[in-house]
C-alpha cells in the first residue's frame, strides 16, 4: 500500500465517473493539441515551404493580413538585386484556389528565368518551356491525391493548365503546390506587375553575421515593406496569428470547462466519502494529507485525460488533414513542445481544480464526518 | 483489568470543559473536567443523549470544545492539524459501526493507519502481519470489510487501533453491534491489551458487563459528570475529583 492506493480505489470505484470525467479532460487537450498542431503546422509547413526553392529571406509587404493578400510591384525587383550581398531575387506571387473546382491548392506562380526552379526536383516530365504560360509543375503528393500525371489538364482559378511535370519535395507545403508560370497567372489574377512576395537569395559564403548584415540593407533599399527570414514569415502574417489567438482562445476555454468538470467530480467524491475522510482524520492523517489525497484523484485524472487527450488530438489532426477542404493546406504538427504544453497544463489544471474540493474535505469535523455513518 | 501501578501522571486532561451546537441551544458538555492517567481504563456511561460520545470525542479531538481546554500529557492542544498528530501518534480508536474503509482490504485497512504516520513499507508489513495474526484475522488479509463477520470487523478495528502502539485506546460502543459472544470476544480482546502493553483504555458504553472491566467509571447526565468513581470489589464508589484537573 502506498500513497496512490487510495486514490486510485477511489477512482476506480466510481468507473462511470471517472471515465466521463477524464473523457472531458482528454477531449479538452485534444482541442488544444489539434487547434494548435494545426495552426503551428501550417506556419512551419510555409516557413519550411519558402525556403526549401533555395531563399534565404523574403520581402513581403507590412502587416499584410494574409500572405496571400500581400502585394509588392514588381519594380521593386530591381531595388533588391542591386542590394550588395545578394545573389538572385524571384518574385512570386501565392494564390490559394481550387483544383477542378474540387480540392484546395495553394498555386505558387514564378518567373521564367526565376533561381526558384532550379530547386525543382522533377520525378516525371519537365519544366515549364519559355511561353508555355498554361503549363503547370504539380508537387507529388497533390498529384497522387488528384490522380493526375503528366500529360493531363488540371483546371485552375477557371484556367486549363497541362501538367507538364510532377516534382518532389521535402515540405509538405511544396509537395501539395502547384508552380506556374508567373505571367499567365497575374493575367488571370488581374496583378500585371504585381508579385505576392520577393524571395531572395544571398551570395555563398553564409553565416549568421552576413545574414543579418544584408537584411539590414535590404530594409534600407525597401522602406516600407517587411523583410525577414523564411522562418520569421509566418509570425508577420496577421491571419495566421489571428488564427492562433482563436485556437489559444477556444483551447483555454475548453480546458476551464474540463477543470469545472474536475472540481464536481472530486466535490461529489469528498461530499460521499465523508465518512472514509472522518476515518481517516480520526485515526490521525494530518489535514494536509487528507488534501493530497484528494488533490491527487485530481491529477491522476488530469493526467490519464492528458495522455489520451494528446492521442486524439493527433487523431485529429491526422483526420481533419485528411477532410477535402483541408487537405494539401493543413498538416499535422506534433511536437515534443506541444505535448510538453499539454501535459503541463493538465499538470497545472488538474491539481487547481481540485483545490477546493480539498480544502472542503479538510473542513469536515471529524466527529460530524463519523457521525454520517 | 488491574489497577495502574502507583500514580501516574494525567495523560488527558479536560478543563471546564463546554461543547454546544446550533449556537448554544444544545448544550451536549456542560462544564466538565476529568482526567485520565496512562494505563487506566476508563467507562463513560449514562443514558442516550447525555453527551457521553461528544465527551469521548472531546477527549481525543475528534470534536474540539466550544469552550474550555483539552490537554494532551500536559500540553494544551488546539487546531485539527495538532490534534491529528496527537491521534496518529498516541491514540486508537474503535467504533461502534466499525468505520472501516470498503475500498481497502483487510490488510490495508490496518496499513492506513500506519500510512498516516509515515512509517516505511516493510515496518508496515511486519506490523500488519503481527497484528492480523493476534486478532485471529491472518487468513483473512485479502478480504474487504464487506465480507468479514460483526465480530471479525470489530477485531480489524482493533488490530488498526493498535498499528501505531497507541497509549489510549478510544472505543465508542465498541460491542453495540455485535452479539453477545462477539461481544464477549472483542471485551477479552481489549483487556488483553491493557493487561499486555498497559495500554490505557476510554469506553463509552450502555453496558454494564463492558463498564465493569473498567477502573473507573463516569457517569454522565445531560451534559455533566455527575458520579465519577472507581470501581471496587464490593461496588462502592471511589470518589475522584470531578472539577478541575491537577496539574500534570
Amino acid at each position: 500500500m502506498n500513497e496512490l492506493t487510495l486514490p486510485i480505489r477511489n477512482l476506480l470505484g466510481r468507473p462511470t465517473r471517472t471515465a466521463l470525467t477524464t473523457a472531458g479532460i482528454a477531449v479538452a487537450i485534444a482541442g488544444f493539441v489539434s487547434l494548435t498542431g494545426l495552426t503551428s503546422g501550417v506556419r512551419h509547413s510555409l516557413s519550411a515551404g519558402i525556403e526549401e526553392p533555395g531563399a534565404d529571406l523574403v520581402v513581403s509587404q507590412r502587416g499584410a493580413f494574409s500572405l496571400i493578400a500581400s502585394t509588392v510591384p514588381e519594380t521593386l525587383g530591381p531595388v533588391l538585386s542591386a542590394v550588395d550581398g545578394v545573389d538572385a531575387v524571384s518574385g512570386a506571387v501565392l494564390n490559394l484556389t481550387t483544383a477542378d473546382d474540387a480540392a484546395n491548392i495553394l498555386v505558387a506562380a514564378w518567373p521564367e528565368r526565376s533561381f526558384l526552379w532550379r530547386s525543382v526536383n522533377l520525378v516525371d516530365g519537365r519544366l515549364p518551356a519559355a511561353g508555355e504560360e498554361w503549363s503547370v509543375v504539380l508537387g507529388e503528393s497533390i498529384a497522387e491525391g488528384l490522380g493526375k500525371k503528366v500529360g493531363d489538364t488540371i483546371e485552375l482559378q477557371f484556367q486549363p493548365y497541362e501538367i507538364v511535370g510532377i516534382a518532389a519535395f521535402t515540405s509538405t507545403f511544396n509537395q501539395n503546390i502547384a508552380i506556374v508560370p508567373l505571367k499567365g497567372m497575374q493575367e488571370l489574377l488581374g496583378r500585371d506587375g504585381i508579385v505576392t512576395l520577393y524571395q531572395v537569395r544571398l551570395a555563398r559564403p553564409l553565416d549568421s553575421d552576413r545574414i543579418a548584415e544584408v537584411k539590414r540593407r535590404l530594409v534600407e533599399a525597401a522602406p516600407g515593406y517587411h523583410v525577414s527570414n523564411t522562418e520569421d514569415l509566418a509570425g508577420d502574417i496577421r491571419l495566421l496569428n489571428l488564427i492562433q489567438s482563436i485556437a489559444s482562445t477556444v483551447s483555454l476555454v475548453v480546458l476551464a470547462m474540463a477543470c469545472l468538470g474536475i472540481a464536481n467530480t472530486l466535490l461529489m467524491a469528498v461530499s460521499e466519502r465523508t465518512v472514509e475522510i472522518g476515518i481517516l482524520s480520526a485515526i490521525g492523517w494530518a489535514p494536509a494529507r487528507i488534501m493530497r489525497l484528494i488533490v491527487i484523484e485530481g491529477l491522476v485524472m488530469s493526467l490519464i485525460g492528458g495522455v489520451i487527450g494528446v492521442g486524439l488530438g493527433a487523431i485529429t489532426m491526422e483526420l481533419v488533414t485528411r477532410t477535402e477542404i483541408a487537405a494539401g493546406i493543413l498538416r499535422p504538427y506534433l511536437t515534443t513542445t506541444l505535448v510538453a504544453q499539454a501535459l503541463v497544463a493538465v499538470l497545472i489544471a488538474g491539481p487547481l481544480a481540485a483545490l477546493y474540493p480539498a480544502w472542503h474535505a479538510t473542513r469536515l469535523v471529524p466527529a460530524d464526518a463519523l457521525r454520517t455513518n | 483489568m488491574p489497577r495502574p501501578d502507583e500514580s501516574p501522571k494525567p495523560l488527558i486532561e479536560l478543563d471546564h470543559v463546554h461543547r454546544e451546537f446550533d449556537g448554544g441551544r444544545i448544550v451536549a458538555v456542560d462544564d466538565v473536567s476529568l482526567s485520565v492517567v496512562a494505563g487506566e481504563t476508563v467507562a463513560i456511561v449514562g443514558r442516550s443523549g447525555s453527551g457521553k460520545s461528544t465527551l469521548l470525542n472531546l477527549v481525543c479531538g475528534l470534536d474540539l470544545p466550544t469552550r474550555g481546554a483539552v490537554r494532551f500529557a500536559g500540553r494544551s492542544i488546539a487546531g485539527r492539524a495538532a490534534w491529528a498528530t496527537i491521534r496518529a501518534e498516541h491514540f486508537g480508536f474503535v467504533f461502534q459501526n466499525f468505520c472501516l474503509i470498503p475500498t481497502l482490504n483487510v490488510r490495508e485497512n490496518v496499513e492506513v493507519a500506519m500510512l498516516g504516520r509515515g512509517s516505511d513499507g516493510r515496518r508496515r508489513g511486519e506490523r500488519v502481519d503481527s497484528l492480523l495474526g493476534r486478532l485471529g484475522l491472518a487468513g483473512r488479509s485479502h478480504l474487504h470489510p464487506t465480507s468479514l463477520s460483526g465480530g471479525e470487523r470489530q477485531r480489524l478495528a482493533i488490530a488498526r487501533a493498535l498499528a501505531n502502539n497507541p497509549d489510549v485506546l478510544v472505543a465508542d460502543e465498541p460491542t453495540g453491534s455485535l452479539d453477545r459472544d462477539s461481544s464477549d470476544q472483542v471485551m477479552e480482546i481489549i483487556a488483553e491489551l491493557h493487561r499486555d502493553f498497559g495500554t490505557a483504555i476510554v469506553i463509552v458504553t450502555h453496558d454494564r458487563e463492558v463498564a465493569a472491566v473498567c477502573h473507573r467509571h463516569i457517569e454522565l447526565a445531560d451534559g455533566r459528570v455527575v458520579r465519577n468513581h472507581a470501581a471496587s470489589a464490593d461496588g462502592a464508589a471511589d470518589a475522584r475529583r470531578t472539577q478541575a484537573p491537577s496539574s500534570p
